[in-house]
């Protein structure tokens, strides 16, 4: 019963095949075929918001290890920390991982290769949107037989992104937001982003409306004075003025600071695409509907 | 110049930026654009270029040789090490309300030539080679550091302010900012306009020149002294930018011969049109911040400098 169970399970997901020696191949985000050598009993994350997503979903056992800035839930802090930049192969293979997960643009693809010459398989994972978050964890949930819990979650948390959905649905005069991730040079939020999907969910938009190759692409004072954004968002009014503003005065001109209209997130719920979305959908809806 | 002040963001043509320099209008986003953005980024690429050519003019004058140029005492390793220590939090962002990086890397320009300068220094008088390896050895001192700044980097985002600086930008460039490396370059370009005899007679060499009466100790002491502040400045103000004080003086050789008279103005010229081209195309190629502007110099000047080689078989002392 339980090895139909399995193979049931292995069925739902369309990105895993079980060959007749349990042998697991699995497709990941970025189309990169792994073979696993049974289902996986020892994981580890090797981006912060892939702590998040297999605390969420896996049981706390399985993960074997953290990197340095993983902090999030704080039981993470008790699991031994394996370095990501550079990374730490020797305590990587001590800790014995069955497979390891990561995102894209976090851990570089020759990274991925040489672990799986160690004989460790790497799991990427992508997110251009919230609902591809939510995959993300579904997908983690059949690789590590916890369906059921991914499926509970994600349904719950697809239920309070609907109705925050619902209730800025009719909004028609859609508030325009440039939120920067690095003061010199300019870094911004770029289009293909999540944050730009979670706008869309508050019914607002990301002012930064051309696609440009880089997700967080450099802008010059020029060209924000002709975004002009509605609002800001990178810091409190007091730090931007004293860190921001001072350094370029001109920007003054835009309408987020003659409002005062500039907000300051928090760091890991903005930059972490994980669970916590929901978390940070709230808070954003805060800084846009005061 | 006015095709400079026509790219950008915000749509205008020459109607659009002769008004904006003829008839301001404070209330038109793309007038103040135009004046206090366009403008002092033009400006600020034109006075850069103008000290870096002019003060490698002057170091390869100085030390005899070709191959040197105003980086040669660690002026710049030295700059991007003071700001980038501000980048790295161990400074305070803004103090009384200035920005500090370029603070700190005018300290760091400083700095690091002073030290290059003092190991230099024997038997009271200031030896080329001793200068140069002094120089060479304080720069790997200073890019050591700055890279184990980076590594042990915990952001992207720090990176990248490393990136911009260590390969030069423009797009700090204010009507504030402005002042400070232009009127470094114009005294001393004014002086040294007088003072080119002595510059050329020290190309002879220091015994030759000597004999013909100049005082090659105290001139090299000017030089030095002119260079440290003019490279200081445009380092601090936009980064260290590659090749133009290398190359730039060669060309000025090759067009005008060794010892012309308007050499030194000429050289100032053609290195501030230098890097206003670059500047422009560094935005045209990638719109809209740009290129690191030492990609651009490098990408655009060699070819052009392997040209003059390949046509005139020129030397440096010809």
């Amino acid at each position: 019963m339980p090895l139909c169970l399995l193979l049931a399970l292995f069925s739902c997901n369309p990105n895993e095949k079980s060959t007749e020696k349990g042998i697991i191949i699995l497709k990941d985000d970025l189309g990169r075929t792994l073979t696993l050598k049974r289902k996986p009993e020892r994981v580890l994350p090797l981006a912060t918001s892939m702590t998040e997503m297999l605390y969420a979903v896996c049981d706390t056992a399985s993960i074997v290890g953290r990197t340095p800035n993983c902090d999030y839930p704080a039981t993470v802090l008790s699991k031994p920390v394996v370095n990501n930049y550079p990374v730490d192969y020797e305590a990587i293979l001590r800790l014995k991982p069955d497979l390891v997960f990561t995102t894209e643009g976090i851990t570089p693809l020759e990274v991925a290769v040489r672990l799986e010459e160690l004989g460790i398989p790497v799991y990427y994972q992508k997110y251009g949107s919230v609902e591809d978050v939510f995959r993300g964890l579904e997908d983690i949930g059949k690789i590590m037989n916890r369906s059921q819990q991914a499926k509970y979650l994600t349904d719950s948390l697809r239920q309070q992104v609907t109705k925050i959905k619902e209730r800025h649905a009719g909004t028609t005069k859609l508030q325009t937001v440039l939120a920067i991730t690095w003061k010199d040079p300019i870094y911004v939020y770029g289009q293909n982003t999540i944050f730009t999907d979670k706008l869309k969910i508050l019914g607002s938009q990301n002012v930064v409306k051309q696609v440009y190759d880089q997700p967080y692409p450099a802008l010059t004072r020029e060209s924000i004075l002709q975004l002009d954004p509605d609002i800001f968002i990178g810091g409190t009014p007091e730090e931007l003025e004293k860190e921001f503003f001072t350094m370029y005065p001109e920007l003054r001109k835009i309408k987020a600071y003659r409002t005062k209209r500039m907000y300051d997130p928090t760091g890991n719920l903005m930059e972490r695409p994980g669970p916590r979305v929901v978390e940070s959908l709230l808070e954003l809806e805060k800084f846009l509907y005061p | 110049m006015l095709l400079g002040l026509q790219v950008g963001s915000f749509e205008s043509d020459f109607k659009v930026v002769s008004e904006a320099l003829f008839n301001y209008n404070s209330n038109d986003t793309t007038h103040f654009a135009i004046m206090h953005l366009r403008l002092p980024r033009l400006l600020l690429a034109l006075v850069v270029g103008a000290s870096l050519a002019f003060a490698g003019y002057l170091m390869q004058a100085m030390v005899n040789n070709g191959l040197a140029d105003p980086y040669l005492l660690g002026t710049a390793s030295g700059a991007s090490l003071g700001a980038v220590i501000v980048f790295f939090g161990f400074v305070d962002m803004v103090i009384a309300g200035i920005y500090m990086p370029p603070v700190f890397a005018l300290f760091g320009a400083f700095i690091v030539t002073l030290a290059a300068v003092a190991l230099g220094y024997r038997k009271r008088q200031l030896i080329p080679s001793q200068l140069i390896l002094a120089g060479i050895a304080l720069s790997s001192l200073t890019t050591a550091i700055l890279g184990l700044l980076t590594f042990l980097s915990d952001s992207e985002g720090k990176l990248k302010s490393v990136i911009f600086w260590s390969m030069g930008s423009f797009e700090r460039a204010s009507w504030d900012m402005l002042p400070y490396p232009a009127v470094a370059v114009s005294m001393a370009l004014l002086f040294f306009v007088f003072y080119q005899k002595q510059l050329n007679i020290l190309l002879l060499g220091a015994d030759r020149a000597q004999a013909l009466g100049v005082k090659v100790a105290r001139t090299r002491w000017v030089i030095l002294l002119t260079v440290s502040l003019v490279t200081g400045f445009a380092v601090a103000s936009s980064g260290s930018i590659g090749f133009v004080g290398l190359i730039i003086p060669h060309v000025t050789r090759e067009l005008m011969g060794s010892t012309g008279r308007w050499n030194l103005l000429f050289c100032a010229f053609i290195g501030g049109f230098f890097m206003l081209l670059c500047d422009l195309l560094s935005r045209l190629i990638y719109p809209p911040a740009g290129l690191p502007i030492g990609i651009i110099t490098s990408f655009f000047g060699v070819p052009f400098f392997v040209y003059l080689l390949v046509r005139k078989s020129y030397n440096f002392k010809d």
